[in-house]
């Protein structure tokens, strides 16, 4: 038991306690700034300001964090699912790359916020026009690095299938899909976190609900704690996603270097 | 990373910082020029005192924004010996907090607006000099061509709102019509008309002065809904500073409303110029929907049963206690405020009595 | 397999690579037999082409010119008839398979519904038994090339083809392996002498160790220089590393190789 013991409290010297007494530090100046300095709550809001805001209503900041997370992880699944489709058409079909990339090119430079409010004058008010700019902020990044990891393969295994003769669809489901796993997870590290800006963006526009419309209104009414601290929850989901994909990651990719490697 | 290098790598933020906040000194200096200058502004050949006046998101013909323009153009500021910068709003809620932390010293606000500054958190006392627009500026309007006759029509139908919620204004018009807010789907639209004209709603919150206008002659016929029309006691633009300004300052505030007021009954008298002065800020805009916006927002100033006693900008403490009522019973407000008669006052303009 | 006719046949055979900048010529005339049963060791300097040798008889490759048959037929014939086993220098094992999935690979894709022991009997085989449910990761490099080749034995295929497969390893380990697979090969000796093996190596011992020939390969491009029969007994144990038959077979294929580099 004491070597457990000893391992966790190892475990939170090591991982929790530098970001922890950074995040500390980072506080603390602020803190202290704001009130040498004399700054109007008008204009930036004290940590302490924050915090009392929030923990006025924590249950409301959740709440609507967990709807945009909601809207978000939609998103990212239609974005996704687009995306490794046209992945799976693209790595078997030069001809199909050639026409289609273009086109993902287009969407990815198109500023989302020209897209959004015709998005919503289109499709209509409520949760749709949000999966769907979300979907679009996820969609490049994870068609090119899915595009990638379809390619990527070890030549050594390819030519073992080839040597069987291996269907296409067999090199396909056996060797190209499990390979590009590392590359769709890295791809995921940087989608989610899109997503969730996508939502939030959305937000601004149109309904009453989440995290973006919280901020959005907060922002109209001059009420800077709370948007601050809307922001702050922002950050926090974005933060627990990004441990959530690493836990998840460090299972199903106990095989690949990156992971093993990362002591 | 060794310790010592740790504590030289604080010490280098640390002064990174105290130097980035010295920087900031230099702004300071400017705002104090104003509080300063008025204990010597005596004798009209001291240096004129130096402000800003905020207007609304653009530059466009909404009266108190022309009662500037023309004053700045006109030379009435000059002849007040007030130096004004006249800015506009880049972010809204600017013009409440540049107030707020004292960086600007006069600008205009929407009457329920300024209401919600004296109950909002942290409180700033708005206090209107003059109110120009005696009627609310919120209009709901529908396609000509829609079935919608009266408000009683609008159950079924889809209204849009902007900003964060539905509004007292809209609130009252379903009372009047015997209507709920569930008999109705309200959504939160922006502000491209297409939401109108493609049918995204039926029923599209308005300025008065503005969109109707606009939709017009993109060759779309509007019906037009207000709460006035049911008798809500709407109120619309001001002038604005802090009561603490006001306080401080009572000779400059008064020669800046005697200007703007100026500026305003000038623009009455000289339409055509007005929307040249007007342009001259705005030169994208379209004059003639510029000179609509003015002449529908003159009238709107002549409105009601003020005006014709104590002129353009006058104001009573019935009709400000009459839409904080108002407000109130339609959750415009969080809560009530104490004193109402401390967000107006007519010290600044009794003067335009004496012609 | 017909045991009257050469398992492969190579006649004239030359390859040009044409998808470089310029045309890149790699083997030139080749002719070998190689019948059934036969261990064949090709040796050479490198890039005479000898991999490019062994991807064409295994049907990875169309050569330019010439003909090759792989028991009378094409090699892509031979491959789908689960024929021909490949060993190359990279394990190239999938690192998300275990030892046992990695070895079941070959029957899954082939649709050869084989039953879990014939793996377990293959990993007994190469003496990876207790191994079967580990990681490629967690295996030496030596470990990781005994599941491939249990893995290129799965088919039961008659021909196997090896590319280096021990080059990666370090000296020690070579060594062990080059009597390991000779051990392998006679265990796996149902009839008449075991599977014919064509072995790529740089190793002039290792060739004489293993091989019934060896073929030198020397030149740009590659020809056959030279085809030596090895006739040592077998078993081949470590004590005929040190026979004076063995030293005299390897001065003469040192002899030709210099010769041939000079």
């Amino acid at each position: 038991m004491n070597g457990r013991l000893r391992a966790v409290l190892r475990g939170l010297l090591e991982y929790v306690a530098p970001p922890a007494i950074a995040f500390a530090v980072v506080i603390g100046f602020w803190e202290a700034y704001i009130a040498w300095r004399d700054i109007s709550i008008l204009v930036v809001p004290a940590p302490s300001d924050i915090w009392e805001r929030f923990s006025d209503e924590p249950g409301f900041f959740w709440r609507e964090g967990w709807w945009t997370l909601y809207e978000a992880t939609l998103g990212l699944a239609l974005g996704s699912a687009v995306a490794i489709v046209l992945a799976v058409v693209m790595a078997h079909s030069r001809l199909a790359e050639r026409a289609l990339f273009p086109l993902a090119i287009v969407i990815k430079v198109t500023p989302l916020v020209a897209i959004a409010p015709v998005l919503i004058i289109a499709i209509g008010f409520g949760t749709t026009p949000k999966i769907i700019v979300a979907a679009l902020l996820c969609f490049f990044p994870m068609l090119v690095n899915t595009m990638t990891g379809f390619r990527d393969v070890n030549p050594g295994a390819l030519d073992f299938m080839r040597s069987l003769r291996a269907s296409p669809w067999s090199v396909f489901w056996k060797l190209r899909v499990p390979g590009s796993l590392p590359y769709v997870f890295s791809a995921l590290r940087i989608t989610y976190p899109l997503a969730l800006i996508g939502a939030v963006v959305a937000e601004w526009f149109t309904g009453d609900r989440g995290l973006g419309f919280v901020v959005y209104s907060a922002w109209l009414n001059l009420q800077t704690p709370k948007l601050f601290a809307a922001v702050a929850v922002l950050a926090l989901i974005g933060v627990g996603i990004n441990i959530a994909l690493s836990l998840i990651e460090r299972r199903v990719l106990f095989w690949h270097e990156s992971v093993r490697s990362t002591r | 990373m060794k310790p010592i290098r740790l504590l030289l790598l604080l010490a280098a933020l640390l002064a990174v910082s105290a130097l980035v906040a010295c920087g900031d000194d230099d702004d300071d200096a400017g705002d104090d020029a104003s509080p300063s200058a008025t204990t010597n502004a005596t004798e009209t050949l001291a240096p004129p005192d130096e402000m800003t006046f905020m207007a609304g998101f653009k530059p466009q013909a909404n009266l108190p924004f022309v009662g500037a323009y023309v004053a700045q153009e006109q030379g009435f500021f000059a002849e007040e010996n007030l130096s004004v910068d006249i800015q506009h709003v880049v972010t809204p809620g600017d013009n409440f907090r540049l107030l707020g932390t004292g960086d600007i010293q006069f600008s205009t606000a929407d009457a329920t607006a300024l209401l919600e500054k004296w109950t909002g958190d942290p409180v700033i006392e708005v206090v209107s000099l003059a109110l120009i627009g005696q009627t609310g500026q919120q209009g709901f309007a529908v396609l000509a061509d829609s079935d919608i006759q009266t408000p009683a029509d609008w159950a079924g139908k889809t209204a849009g709102y902007k900003g964060s919620d539905v509004t007292p204004d809209y609130l009252a018009i379903l009372e009047a019509n015997g209507l709920t807010r569930d008999d109705i789907e309200d959504v939160r639209v922006g502000f491209e008309p297409q939401i109108l004209t493609e049918g995204a709603v039926d029923i599209f919150p308005v300025f008065i002065a503005n969109e109707p206008d606009t939709l017009e002659r993109l060759g779309y016929a509007t019906r037009l809904f207000t709460a006035a029309d049911y008798g809500a006691p709407t109120l619309g633009l001001s002038y604005v500073t802090t009561a603490e300004y006001a306080r401080d300052n009572p000779e400059i505030t008064e020669r800046f409303t005697r200007a703007v007021l100026r500026g305003i009954e000038w623009a009455d008298a000289n339409r055509d110029a007005a929307i040249d002065i007007v342009l001259q800020y705005a030169p994208e805009e379209d004059p003639e929907h510029q000179r609509y916006m003015l002449d529908t927002e003159l009238a709107m100033a002549k409105a009601g049963d003020v005006y014709p006693e104590l002129g353009i900008g006058g104001q009573t403490l019935e009709q400000w206690q009459a839409l904080h009522d108002f407000l109130i019973t339609h959750n415009g407000l969080p809560q009530e405020i104490a004193d109402t008669s401390a967000v107006f006052t007519d010290a600044f303009r009794a003067f335009s009595e004496a012609e | 397999m017909a045991t009257d006719t050469h398992h492969v046949s190579l006649r004239g055979l030359s390859h040009i690579f044409t998808d470089g900048r310029a045309p890149l010529h790699v083997l030139d005339g080749v002719s070998v037999d190689v019948p059934c049963g036969q261990f064949t060791s090709v040796i050479g300097p490198s890039g005479c082409g000898k991999s490019t040798l062994l991807r064409i008889v295994g049907g990875l490759l169309e050569p330019s010119s010439g003909a090759v048959r792989v028991n009378g037929g094409r090699p892509r014939d031979a491959q789908r008839r689960h024929e021909i086993g490949f060993v190359f220098q990279d394990p190239a094992l999938l690192p998300w398979r275990t030892v046992a999935g990695n070895v079941r690979l070959p029957l899954e894709i082939d649709g050869l519904r084989r039953r879990a022991a014939d793996v377990d009997s293959l990993l007994d085989l190469v003496g990876l038994r207790e191994f079967r449910d580990y990681y490629p990761h967690q295996l030496s490099g030596g470990m990781q090339q005994r599941v491939a080749l249990a893995r290129a034995l799965a088919v039961d295929p008659g021909l196997l083809l090896m590319d280096e497969p021990f080059g990666a390893l370090d000296e020690i380990t070579r060594e062990s392996m080059r009597y390991e697979l000779l051990r392998i090969r006679a265990c796996q000796a149902e009839s008449a002498a075991g599977k014919t093996v064509i072995f790529v190596t740089h190793s002039i011992t290792e060739a004489i160790v293993m091989s019934d020939r060896v073929v030198v390969v020397t030149g740009r491009p590659g020809r056959v220089t030279a085809d030596v029969d090895i006739e040592l007994p077998r078993p081949r144990t470590q004590e005929i590393e040190r026979s004076t038959p063995f030293l005299d077979y390897a001065d003469h294929l040192r002899g030709l190789l210099v010769g041939a580099a000079a």
